[in-house]
């Protein structure tokens, strides 16, 4: 009898409730609420629900030594995590993205580029806050990504320059791509006049196949070898898109802008939200980083929207740009697009802005990969 | 700026890159050992000689042939380096050894002077004139250690250091743990505004560059697009008001015809029609080759079949 009650009491001390602290449920909570919006309010389903269950999962109470734990070296989850350490899998997804993206919009209207520049001012600004908050200039870099609205390049960024923050900040970026909507259209409304929003913008020339085929090769040689440290980036990103372009590689393109970047999405998604467990993400720091991460979000649109109006001066009229497009160079493709689009709209129903937002929004691409790569070349 | 300036600025541009990248002053005197034990370097002939490391701090490929190096300021092209060997190209942060046996017919790697404690040793241009880089040996220095300059930054490769240490030759001197680019930050620009203003530049300048070069090169695609857009507009405002435009109700008219189950190529062809007629915000050249994949599905991987009926 003594024998089956020590046995059961070894057995308690493995179960995840001998081993659990009210912060483990405070995760598992956040992970839980992250599943529930992704379905109810369908918020980058995609990656909020890898996420959320993957802190479920990094949040279940273990007895240590087990080696199943994202944290412990040759456990499964530990393999999967090093695509994410490493930073191998944002790579692999910029390959997809690439294959995915329509750069039509960005050839047809090149001027449009300087907004995804503009945009990228998210990322400086809160640089300059994370400095000023008492981080390091390593973790303030990785931190100032999350204003590129770009999962992928924020999870590059911080696997290198700041791994124990690499959680929030992925989170964080994530869940501010996710509510895209809801804090760039106050921002847009605030900063353009109702005249401005009416602005109708000259339709975009066609796009030959020559043009399409040129840009990524043009693209990536151009941004490469002004940032070289952006190379797994770009130069994925680029390939990528040379794949959906060329005609000639039509497989290649779908494998990597379908069944591929499914893949690196989900253990993506799931790695990084294991590696949230509590211990290391439920600190000061984190609410710091959340904070920053909203700012972040903020000045980028600020900025991409003030950016157009001060263009707007210069430019004659037939010619002038929509501030409404500005918000749409934060990157986080289509998200922002189609919030111009949306507001647009509300305005004048025969407004359609997406496709002019289009352009700023894979630039934005691009610029949160080039500024990635500034950083990494500075901070590394 | 036209496509012709275009592709004279680029030869330029590669032109001055190379030139810079043979430039002399970026190599230095790294380490020299001056007096040999018994476990010091051998060279190609087994005999134990003194050593000078030369070390490439550039990004760019030197050709270090025709430079010198001597032991007296008063004769600067004491010994100088063969032209004639292609080795003497010194890759980006490459290091090469010249054993100091005193007789330079040994070959290319080898000097006509002896390495003597306390005398400098200096690297000179092939100008035979310009002084490139010296070294002072200490008098007093033991046998089998050198003098080597270190580098606490790896990346920017600034030798900050000189001092005896054990001999490392063709090997990168490496002052213990190096600064990270992090750290030299948080010592220089504390409150961030210099990588702010430097960084924002750059990624103006790479997009900017970006535009720059796609107007560039499709100058006259725009400039076709621009004529074409100002004629219609003319003919727009010429022409009397569009009568037949496809409005809401004859849309939804069209989608309820479609979802009645209309035959796949009838589908196509009124999809056709519809994204021609309306298409007016169309910038891309689609191919309209529309391929139609009938549904084959059997028994056995129906979905819908293979659903269970939900119990209401």
């Amino acid at each position: 009898m003594e024998q089956i009650i020590d046995s059961l009491h070894q057995f308690w001390q493995f179960t995840g409730f001998a081993n659990c602290s009210w912060q483990n449920f405070v995760m598992i909570a956040i992970g839980i609420g992250f599943i529930t919006v992704a379905i109810l309010k369908e918020w980058e389903p995609l990656l909020l629900v890898p996420i959320g269950f993957g802190m479920i999962i990094g949040n279940i109470p273990m007895f240590p030594g087990l080696n199943i734990g994202i944290y412990e070296d040759g456990s499964v989850l530990n393999t999967l995590y090093q695509g994410v350490k490493q930073g191998w899998y944002p790579p692999l997804i910029f390959l997809g993205i690439g294959a995915m993206t329509d750069f039509s919009a960005l050839i047809s209207q090149p001027r449009l580029i300087l907004i995804g520049a503009a945009a990228q001012m998210g990322i400086f600004g809160a640089y300059l806050l994370s400095l000023a908050l008492g981080f390091q200039p390593n973790e303030a870099g990785a931190i100032g990504i999350i204003g590129g609205a770009d999962g992928p390049t924020a999870i590059f960024l911080s696997s290198k320059l700041a791994p124990d923050l690499m959680g929030a900040i992925a989170v964080s970026a994530y869940s501010y791509m996710a509510l895209v909507p809801v804090i760039q259209r106050p921002i847009m409304l605030a900063l353009t006049t109702k005249k401005e929003r009416l602005i109708k913008m000259p339709k975009p020339r066609q796009v030959s196949q020559k043009e399409k085929i040129i840009f990524p090769i043009i693209g990536f040689l151009t941004t490469a070898f002004i940032v070289p440290s952006g190379l797994p980036l770009l130069g994925m990103l680029f390939f990528g898109n040379l794949l959906k372009e060329s005609g000639v590689t039509n497989r290649l393109a779908r494998t990597a802008s379908g069944p591929m970047i499914d893949v690196v999405t989900t253990l993506i998604g799931l790695t990084v939200g294991c590696s949230t467990q509590a211990d290391k993400f439920l600190t000061g720091n984190s609410v710091k980083i959340f904070g920053l991460g909203l700012l972040s979000f903020v000045i980028a649109t600020t900025c991409g929207v003030l950016f157009v109006k001060t263009a707007n001066l210069f430019l004659k009229e037939g010619h002038k740009i929509n501030p409404l497009i500005g918000n749409a160079g934060v990157s986080a493709v289509p998200d922002s697009a189609r919030v111009s689009e949306v507001v647009g709209l509300e305005f004048d129903r025969s407004n359609h802005l997406l496709m002019h937002a289009m352009g700023p929004n894979v630039a934005g691409v691009i610029g949160s990969a080039v500024a990635a790569g500034i950083l990494l070349g500075f901070l590394g | 700026m036209s496509v012709k300036k275009l592709f004279l600025l680029v030869p330029a541009l590669a032109v001055s890159l190379l030139a810079g990248a043979q430039n002399v002053s970026d190599l230095i005197i790294s380490e020299v050992m001056p007096v040999p034990d018994s476990t010091s370097l051998v060279d190609d002939f087994g005999v134990r000689n003194g050593w000078v490391e030369l070390f490439n701090t550039s990004q760019g490929t030197v050709n270090i042939g025709g430079c010198y190096l001597t032991d007296d300021r008063s004769d600067l092209r004491k010994s100088m380096i063969s032209t004639l060997d292609r080795s003497t190209r010194l890759g980006p942060r490459q290091s090469v050894v010249f054993y100091a046996s005193g007789d330079q017919s040994n070959g290319t790697f080898y000097t006509s002077f002896k390495l003597r404690p306390g005398t400098t040793i200096y690297l000179v241009s092939n100008d035979g004139r310009t002084l490139v880089d010296s070294l002072s040996v200490p008098s007093g220095i033991p046998a089998g250690k050198s003098i080597a300059k270190f580098a606490y930054d790896n990346k920017a490769v600034v030798f900050s250091e000189c001092k005896l240490s054990d001999p490392t030759p063709k090997a990168y001197n490496a002052g213990g743990k190096a600064e990270s680019g992090a750290q030299r930050l948080a010592r220089e620009d504390p409150y961030g505004f210099t990588l702010t203003l430097v960084s924002v530049s750059v990624v103006f300048c790479a997009l900017l560059i970006l535009w720059w070069l796609f107007a560039a090169m499709f100058q006259s695609a725009n400039k076709k697009h621009r004529a074409a857009l100002t004629a219609q507009n003319q003919k727009k405002a010429q022409a009397p008001a569009p009568k037949g435009d496809v409005n809401g109700e004859i849309a939804a008219a069209i989608a309820m015809a479609l979802e009645s189950g209309s035959e796949d190529e009838v589908a196509a062809a009124i999809g056709l029609a519809m994204e021609q007629w309306l298409s007016d915000t169309v910038h891309d050249n689609e191919s309209f080759v529309v391929t139609i994949r009938r549904d084959s599905q059997s028994m056995w991987n129906n979905k819908a079949l293979n659903f269970r009926n939900y119990q209401r």
